[in-house]
């Protein structure tokens, strides 16, 4: 079904190769999984198979793709999208219309095929991915897993015979990061076409015993069944115990009765919690549940409807906050939004330089965070010429480098392969060992259960569970939210 | 973050929301310019009054549902009173002194307010119960299959897609700026431009990232392979709708020959 030969690619502009002789076949119905560092060419690969690469993106080609006898680097792009689906990272991106059903009948539409086939094959599609119930939904009352089936289902509408998913789930909550494994092994067994999954997450896709194929620094560096690479710390598993008892510790922030809402329903209801120095808190739950909310009522940037914020003794409503940013440090999702300047350097400097915190000290600092978070080599380049993964890394940077007090992030593990996802949470725990405190909002179980000290779960804007690391495996368990339980650790909860 | 349009569709059952959003737009246009062409205030009013009395009548308020009502009524006032005070063409109404200061009202002032004020208020509330009474796709829908090209009308679609993520996306780059310290209260031009570039570039960015997303994907279900393409959805005239038709051509021709237009 698919023959890549000896096929290498450089980004113009890029002095290393995005692709570098890579060869690879894939047998028709084949579930092929690419993984690797971040940057290490998996999504290249897949806008290659797509033909996209050729076309889309400026830089020099060579090597030998074909799908199906057709040549990706010659064919036009409708052609290949005839047999070949890409699903992308972020399902927002990716929508084009305003509802479900004007969304899978999208491609069928512009192949001018007549309204009866159209709404056929729309129909057989949403069902396949379990959401034909969605069928006269707008697309934005969606939540992410629900967008991430549209998706699907509008590639699947046209039937191609290989299905490319880059990196799926990366920006979904365990719940539906299962369902969408779920969806994709479903469509392989009832469609019968080749599948082909870029990620990070093999521990969802174990079960389906795919190939697995590793690529680093745009090679193929292993190709077969090869469980080793699962999961990213099952073997290093070991929950930590809750290290530091809150009371010993001063209370940094806390939150009373807080409530918000953006209209509709309440995203945040009657939440009250206490954060205490030197605590790493996870913060879990699924998509919408409120969590990115609590981070913004704790950097003052959102007025609450209801309770009250308070931070470091301040009344979060009160202080500008250009004057709380001093002690909280706050990592948005999208690392985009928050770089601001003309080189890696600066960039990890741009707050100490705002705060007026600059000395020989600072300058130190900010080397030493740049060269952990290995990004020393790269101090002189503009900060968007980075990888998503080393942005993060440079967002992380550049709030670490005026020393925070309460260090608030919002998916820092997004984009990362395993040894730079240790590094980050190695880093962060040295920060609590510090004083400091960290409020972590994650939809990864495994770094949780390792490092944190505490979990907070929310459900409907409401805390479901606020419980030390060693309580909140079996109260997980117990409430049936084994989808954040660590690999491995649910199975052996439920067989007790 | 929950992503909402400041000015929106509001779905409703009612007769307004139901008609074919051409029909609609042919009201909007027809009205428009009827308020330029006919000379006649009392024509301003009963414009002004219809587009008032139909929000009720499409399950719509106007204190809720439209924003800045408040700010629109004043300025349409305000406009009215510039033109009744100091327009004093015509004969006149009322004419007051109080020592120095004397108030002359005359009837070509109070009609040049109607016109004026009338006007502005007549055009915002009825575009404001056009977009609150129509589905934004439908019209471009209904708009591809009366012959506008269909790569236009995914460019209103996608725009109307996108236009709310890059507004909460904006709001997201100034929130990050005043995390990292950023001030806004400066008045040096030469940190004006820093700070709009610092809030520029990333948004550009993030826009440029999400339109190679979207042209794969838009590209990958074959937008553009033909000069044509088929639709699901297709939008028909109903009995009602031929009925609002008809009516807007028999007000206007009635209007045209009650007060002759000034073309």
């Amino acid at each position: 079904m698919i023959r890549i030969r000896d096929l290498s690619f450089k980004f113009h502009g890029s002095e290393t190769h995005a692709l570098d002789h890579v060869s690879l076949d894939i047998k028709p119905g084949e579930f092929v999984v690419v993984t690797g560092p971040s940057g290490c060419g998996k999504s290249t690969l897949a806008l290659a198979l797509g033909g996209y690469l050729f076309r889309q993106y400026a830089g020099e080609a060579c090597g030998e793709v074909t799908v199906d006898g057709l040549s990706t680097r010659e064919a036009e792009i409708f052609d290949i999208a005839e047999i070949v689906g890409l699903v992308q990272q972020n399902p927002e991106a990716q929508l084009c219309t305003l509802t479900v059903a004007d969304e899978v009948a999208f491609g069928l539409e512009n192949r001018r095929m007549p309204k009866a086939t159209i709404e056929e094959r729309s129909e057989w599609a949403l069902e396949i991915v379990g959401a034909l119930h969605l069928f006269d939904r707008p697309l934005a009352t969606l939540s992410g897993g629900e967008k991430q089936k549209v998706a699907i289902a509008a590639m699947m509408a046209a039937k191609p015979q290989v299905l490319i998913f880059d990196e799926p789930t990366s920006n979904l909550d365990p719940t539906a990061t299962g369902e969408i494994f779920k969806v994709i092994q479903h469509i392989r067994e009832k469609a019968g076409i080749t599948v082909i999954v870029i990620e990070h997450k093999l521990g969802y896709l174990k079960p389906f015993r795919p190939r697995v194929v590793t690529m680093e620094q745009g090679r193929i560096v292993s190709d077969g069944q090869d469980t080793t690479h699962f999961p990213r710390f099952e073997n290093a598993f070991e929950p930590t115990l809750c290290s530091l008892p809150k009371s010993s510790n001063g209370r940094v922030a806390c939150t009373e009765h807080l409530t918000v809402d953006y209209g509709n329903a309440p995203v945040l209801d009657d939440v009250s919690l206490d954060l205490h120095a030197g605590e790493f808190v996870a913060v879990m739950g699924d998509n919408g549940c409120g969590k990115t909310t609590l981070l913004r009522c704790l950097m003052g940037l959102l007025k609450p409807q209801g309770g009250r914020v308070e931070i470091l003794g301040q009344d979060a409503g009160e202080v500008p906050v250009s004057s709380l940013a001093r002690e909280v440090g706050f990592i948005f999702q999208n690392p985009d939004h928050q770089l601001f300047a003309e080189s890696v350097w600066d960039e990890a400097i741009f707050a100490p330089r705002n705060f007026g915190q600059l000395h020989e000290g600072t300058s130190q600092r900010v080397a030493q965070l740049l060269k952990r978070c290995r990004l020393d080599q790269y101090r002189e380049n503009h900060p968007y010429r980075l990888s998503y993964g080393e942005k993060r890394r440079l967002n992380l940077a550049s709030i670490l480098s005026y020393e925070p007090r309460l260090i608030l992030l919002d998916e820092i593990l997004i984009g990362q392969d395993n040894q730079n996802a240790t590094m980050i949470m190695d880093l962060l725990k040295e920060q609590t060992a510090r004083g400091k405190t960290v409020v972590n909002v994650t939809h990864d179980p495994q770094t949780t259960f390792r490092y944190s000290d505490r979990i907070l779960f929310l459900k409907g804007g409401r805390i479901l569970l606020d419980a030390p690391i060693s309580e909140a495996i079996g109260r997980l368990a117990d409430l049936g939210l084994t989808d954040y339980l660590p690999n491995g650790r649910a199975e052996r909860h439920s067989s007790k | 973050m929950s992503i909402k349009p400041k000015i929106a569709y509001q779905p409703r059952a009612s007769w307004l929301h139901s008609l074919h959003p051409l029909i609609k737009l042919c009201w909007l246009a027809g009205l428009s310019i009827s308020l330029f062409v006919v000379s006649s205030p009392l024509w301003v009013v009963t414009v002004l009054l219809l587009a008032v009395g139909s929000f009720p009548l499409a399950g719509l308020n106007l204190r809720r549902d439209v924003r800045g009502v408040r700010f629109l009524t004043t300025m349409g006032v305000l406009l009215f009173s510039l033109q009744a005070v100091f327009n004093h063409t015509g004969s006149p109404i009322l004419d007051m002194a109080w020592g120095p200061a004397n108030l002359l009202i005359t009837g070509g002032g109070i009609a040049a307010g109607v016109y004026v004020g009338g006007r502005f208020l007549s055009l915002v509330l009825m575009s404001y119960l056009f977009v609150l009474t129509t589905d934004p796709s439908s019209l471009a829908y209904a708009l591809m299959q009366i012959g506008l090209p269909y790569r236009y009308g995914f460019v209103l679609i996608t725009a109307l897609r996108l236009a709310p993520i890059f507004e909460v996306e904006s709001n997201t780059v100034y929130q990050a700026q005043l995390t990292r310290g950023v001030k806004y209260d400066v008045r040096s031009p030469r940190k004006f431009v820093t700070l709009a570039r610092q809030l520029i570039l990333p948004l550009l960015v993030s826009a440029l990232s999400k339109v190679d997303a979207l042209a794969v994907s838009m590209e990958g279900r074959c937008f553009g392979k033909y000069s044509t393409r088929t639709y699901r959805r297709t939008t028909r005239y109903t009995r009602r709708d031929i009925l609002a038709l008809v009516l807007l051509a028999v007000g206007l021709i009635a209007v045209a020959w009650i007060a002759p237009p000034r073309l």
